[in-house]
């Protein structure tokens, strides 16, 4: 037997279990998740506000810091925010209340290949200028970009909302779902099915 | 071009997860390497020139994914490798003791070996494959065998 012949024989014995599924419909839900993670690039997963507490650790680090202006609901403020290695991002800006503000998030971004890399500065910086939507406690509903801010709270129709917003420069076209996410493209307006 | 995720699926599963297992040494991990893989393949859509074009891409992407799956912190709890081998039926002794040795090999090695031994890619293929030089692909493989020669003698002949 050459090598070849008996590295082969050695290594025929490995065989999947017979559990890997791959149903339409998994495949369909996995592919969102996926496509979530492909897009982790504009929307950075893991994003969570928290109010008060302490900063300290994020000095320990070691993140690169930088101040920017950042917008807050319509309103342009000074931020303070430090891009860590890992992709993540820790950010303070003042509230309108004089409260100091937290606010911290990240993700990865997966290649076309399967390799896994932390979001850039840049990419970081593109997911803070998204629009953002904000459910308010006295029931409306707000659409947030840049200086701009749009009630949509009568715009819904069967749970969907269709907003165009536009900085000047770009203009962006967004899915909202009432309660469920929103979707935004530089295009056209997606199908709440290509992202719920 | 593009094939039926379902028929490629059948094709190649075993590849994939020989391949990954090679990276992750643990069988969950490569079954999941193999899922991901084809979940992959299905949501980029890209184009193929032709089939061996998909497979190159598959594997490729495989290797990758099993490589994330060894530095993510999270892993499965994992059984030996030992453990694993004792639930596979080599065809020979022989055949046990060339696996465990190649499982063995330092994972820049395993890789390479791997492609060349089981997969049939030239060395112009695996480096295409693995984004190195000819000439490192070379001195792996060589290493690799002479790893192999040491450890196996004579069941593994001198083939360089």
């Amino acid at each position: 037997m050459t090598n070849k012949e008996k590295y082969k024989q050695a290594f025929s014995v490995l065989h999947t279990s017979g559990r890997i599924s791959l149903e339409e419909e998994r495949m369909i839900v996995m592919r969102k998740k996926a496509r979530f993670q492909a897009a982790a690039a504009a929307v950075a997963v893991c994003l969570a506000f928290t109010g008060g507490g302490s900063i300290a650790y994020a000095a320990d680090l070691g993140g690169v810091q930088r101040k920017i202006q950042l917008w807050v609901h319509g309103d342009q403020t000074d931020a303070d925010i430090v891009y860590n290695a890992s992709g993540s991002y820790d950010l303070w800006y003042e509230g309108t209340d004089g409260t100091r503000e937290e606010l911290h998030g990240g993700g990865i971004a997966i290649e076309e290949d399967g390799t896994e890399r932390p979001l850039t500065e840049a990419e970081i910086m593109d997911h803070l200028n998204q629009p953002t939507v904000d459910y308010r406690e006295d029931g409306s509903i707000w659409v947030y970009y840049y200086d701009q801010k749009t009630d949509i709270t009568d715009r819904f129709k069967d749970g969907v909302c269709y907003v165009k917003v536009s900085n000047g420069e770009t203009t962006l076209y967004m899915t909202i779902l009432y309660q469920g996410g929103w979707c935004t493209s530089p295009h056209k307006y997606e199908s709440p099915d290509s992202f719920s | 071009m593009r094939l039926p995720t379902q028929e490629l699926f059948e094709k190649y599963q075993n590849n994939l997860y020989a391949v990954a297992f090679n990276v992750c040494k643990n069988a969950e991990d490569a079954e999941d390497v193999v899922q991901d893989t084809f979940i992959q393949y299905y949501s980029f859509k890209k184009q193929f020139d032709n089939e061996q074009h998909i497979r190159a891409w598959l594997i490729r992407v495989a290797i990758n994914k099993a490589k994330n799956m060894n530095r993510t912190f999270w892993r499965k709890n994992k059984m030996s490798l030992e453990d694993y081998m004792e639930t596979l039926t080599f065809e020979t002794p022989e055949s046990g003791e060339l696996f465990e040795a190649a499982m063995n090999l330092p994972e820049k090695y395993r890789i390479v070996i791997h492609l060349f031994y089981f997969e049939d890619y030239t060395i112009h293929e695996i480096a295409k494959i693995l984004k190195l030089s000819e000439g490192n692909v070379k001195v792996r493989l060589s290493r690799a065998r002479s790893l192999l020669r040491e450890k196996l003698q004579e069941e593994w002949e001198n083939d360089e």
